[in-house]
């Protein structure tokens, strides 16, 4: 059972449905023989709606960059599930077919220098991916593009190495939006940047989705640059979600204990805040997808993890409040204080616990 | 070997003191300024922050306090006074008996700083063997004691390990526990959250206050995170193209910064407990753009406050009237925020 998004009041431009995405570990040398699998993605619904924002959170090992290159195919067999762009099954295309397909669909990468071809100069970067994909380029589109992601025209004839971080993440934009896609993807796009610098490519991010109509997936680990971007945001652990919320709404509220952890955790920038707010402290760290937790995966650093059910029972996404979705048993129990947290949880912090 | 009793002596004289510190560096190209006039001073207990982004000096600066910069191409100049002692006038040996010892760092990627084909126990054990003259065996039991103390269970067992069957937050733990054997009176930590996910640097942070609060245990944390000084120091000294922009309590920083770089950085954040829906205001430009401090103020491109002075005269680290008495507060500014000219 898959719960539509509440309203259904705009389209749906990306639908995954049971996305799975596992990778054989491997023995021998001549023999191959699998000996198991990581399971970095398992089982995924989401749904991206037009002309928003959907942001993907999570830590490392969460499995959401994997997910990010699970829809676009990039070098990832899916093992299981199906993703519905636009109507079309993007799963089952091969070839050619998802070679175009690609062109309505872009990425952004994290780390500018490592994604840019340093002996290309900027005007054969940006206009690759267009004459790749057979479009039509001319000394105008070089101009435009470079012009949209705020660079300056004499950029064109230069090399990578010649900008900063901040205007290198610019340029692999341009090359992402050259195809004038629908949907672009943007796994970590400010994570490699100066904190001053940062602001200036989400800015940028927002105000080319106000001209040119985008769809964007933004995976980040920075839960304060993804609820910023991000109309909707999607909470990551261990290969699945465990928690989905509009981006005010799963602030305000947050339903996993995960979720309340991972925001507790997150330092604010102000010291009268820093001083009152209450920590929850996670045990641990995240178990490894090669041998995840059976039940709920989350249930082995959880502090409100209740006897049985969340170790033998896996919780499915449900719809708790209109477009808030969350993956835990006891979500209402713990929301409305009925379930306290287990005295091995730290709980750090000079507020009194509140419910 | 001192061992530490009570650190907390009544008189707040610094236990570490740095004044006018510059760093050039000798390249192929010419010199590199790296970091000049830079000043500020540690206390017992005290937990001081350097502030900056990449390039700004503030591991630079970290380094000179060890020690640890390269003597052939490095010059470093100006006096750093740890406990009254000139370190800049000690000989090499005497400057490695402080180091473990007296003064310890935490680096940002335990990956690097650990050695990968040397059990945890024995880099452990070495810093106690070296510094405490304790033989192999006491320095095995001690070591196992002091990976409990950083968190890590069944600490003994896990001597043997080594760093790559170690998770990030595991092996930052271990560094630490490096750093706190001989229990220093100074403790550099530099970038020490990171290269961590945001709930292991939760952890990691509150272990640092907990094993330095109480001790007398001086900190000086170097981070571009002003979320992690926000939470953790009492005095921040924010870093610019290797000069110090403004110095002030935490408090006063963060309710009135009066640089507009530490405005600026301050405003471009996002933050989450702040309405969404606000745009940022970021500061234009890259670190990158820093001008010669010789010929104006260095941020002067980025800056929004720029008056024609900013670009013809350098501007001096002026002493301010103290917020809270006891701490350091000044700025580098002809044009601050709150008191605009133009």
């Amino acid at each position: 059972m898959n719960p539509e998004v509440s309203g259904g009041r705009d389209e749906v431009l990306l639908r995954v449905r049971g996305l799975k995405v596992h990778f054989p570990i491997t023995r021998g040398i001549v023999l191959q023989r699998t000996v198991g699998h990581v399971q970095a993605v398992d089982g995924v619904d989401l749904d991206v709606r037009r002309g928003q924002t959907m942001g993907l959170v999570g830590e490392s090992g969460s499995g959401k960059s994997t997910l990010g290159r699970g829809i676009l195919r990039l070098g990832v067999p899916l093992t299981a599930g199906t993703v519905e762009y636009d109507g079309v099954d993007i799963a089952s295309l091969r070839g050619e077919q998802l070679r175009r397909q690609r062109s309505a669909m872009q990425m952004v990468f994290q780390d500018p220098m490592a994604s840019l071809n340093p002996r290309q100069s900027v005007e054969n970067l940006i206009t690759e991916p267009m004459r790749a994909h057979g479009k039509p380029v001319d000394t105008t589109t070089v101009a435009r593009l470079l012009e949209l992601v705020g660079l300056p025209r004499s950029a064109a004839l230069r090399y990578p190495h010649e900008f900063s971080g901040g205007q290198r993440q610019r340029l692999g934009i341009a090359r992402a939006i050259g195809l004038e896609p629908a949907l672009v993807i943007a796994d970590e796009p400010v994570s490699a940047l100066d904190v001053s610098v940062q602001a200036q490519v989400l800015n940028l991010l927002e105000e080319l989705q106000q001209r040119l109509g985008l769809t964007y997936l933004v995976i980040a680990h920075d839960l304060a640059v993804v609820r910023h971007v991000s109309d909707d945001v999607a909470v990551m652990y261990l290969g699945g979600i465990v928690e989905q919320a509009g981006s005010d709404d799963l602030y305000r509220s947050p339903l996993h204990p995960y979720t309340r952890a991972l925001m507790s955790a997150v330092p604010v920038p102000d010291p009268e805040v820093e001083d009152r707010r209450q920590r929850i402290l996670l045990r641990g760290d995240i178990p490894s997808p090669a041998a995840p937790p059976t039940g709920c995966r989350f249930h082995t650093r959880c502090p409100y993890r209740q006897q049985t059910r969340c170790d033998d029972e896996r919780p499915v996404l449900r719809e708790l409040r209109p477009g808030h979705r969350v993956a835990c048993h006891f979500a209402e129990e713990i929301d409305s204080g009925a379930i306290q947290p287990a005295e091995a949880a730290q709980m750090v912090g000079t507020a009194p616990a509140s419910p | 070997m001192t061992t530490m009793t009570s650190a907390t002596t009544p008189e707040p004289a610094a236990l570490l003191d740095v004044r006018d510190l510059s760093v050039v560096f000798h390249g192929s190209h010419g010199d590199v300024e790296a970091v000049s006039e830079v000043s500020f001073s540690v206390r017992p207990g005290e937990h001081v922050a350097l502030v900056g982004e990449s390039g700004s000096g503030k591991s630079v600066t970290s380094l000179a306090v060890m020690g640890l910069l390269p003597t052939r191409s490095a010059k470093v100049e100006g006096s750093i006074r740890y406990d009254g002692d000139d370190l800049l006038a000690m000989t090499d040996h005497e400057r490695r008996d402080l180091r473990g010892a007296e003064m310890a760092m935490i680096f940002q990627d335990p990956m690097t700083s650990l050695n990968p084909v040397v059990p945890i126990g024995v880099q452990i054990g070495e810093v106690l063997q070296r510094h405490k003259a304790m033989t192999g065996r006491q320095a095995r039991n001690e070591s196992g004691d002091l990976l409990a103390r950083v968190g890590i269970a069944d600490g003994s067992r896990r001597l043997g390990e080594y760093p790559h069957q170690l998770s990030g937050g595991m092996r930052q733990r271990v560094l630490i526990a490096i750093a706190l054997a001989c229990e220093p009176r100074l403790l550099i930590a530099d970038e020490p959250t990171t290269a961590l996910d945001v709930t292991i640097q939760a952890q990691i942070l509150e272990l640092l206050r907990e094993l330095v609060s109480g001790t007398g245990t001086a900190l000086v944390m170097i981070t571009h995170d002003l979320g992690v000084v926000a939470g953790l120091c009492d005095q921040v000294h924010v870093m610019y193209a290797g000069r110090v922009v403004e110095s002030a309590p935490r408090r006063p920083l963060f309710a009135r910064p009066r640089h507009p770089y530490t405005g600026g950085l301050l405003r471009s954040i996002p933050r989450l407990d702040a309405p969404r829906g606000e745009p940022l205001t970021p500061i234009p430009g890259s670190p990158n753009d820093a001008l010669s401090w010789a010929a104006g103020c260095a941020f002067a491109p980025r800056c929004g406050n720029r008056i024609d002075r900013c670009t013809s005269q350098t501007p001096e680290l002026a002493a301010q009237h103290a917020y809270e008495p006891g701490y350091e507060q000044a700025l580098r500014c002809f044009n601050p925020i709150g008191e605009e000219t133009s």
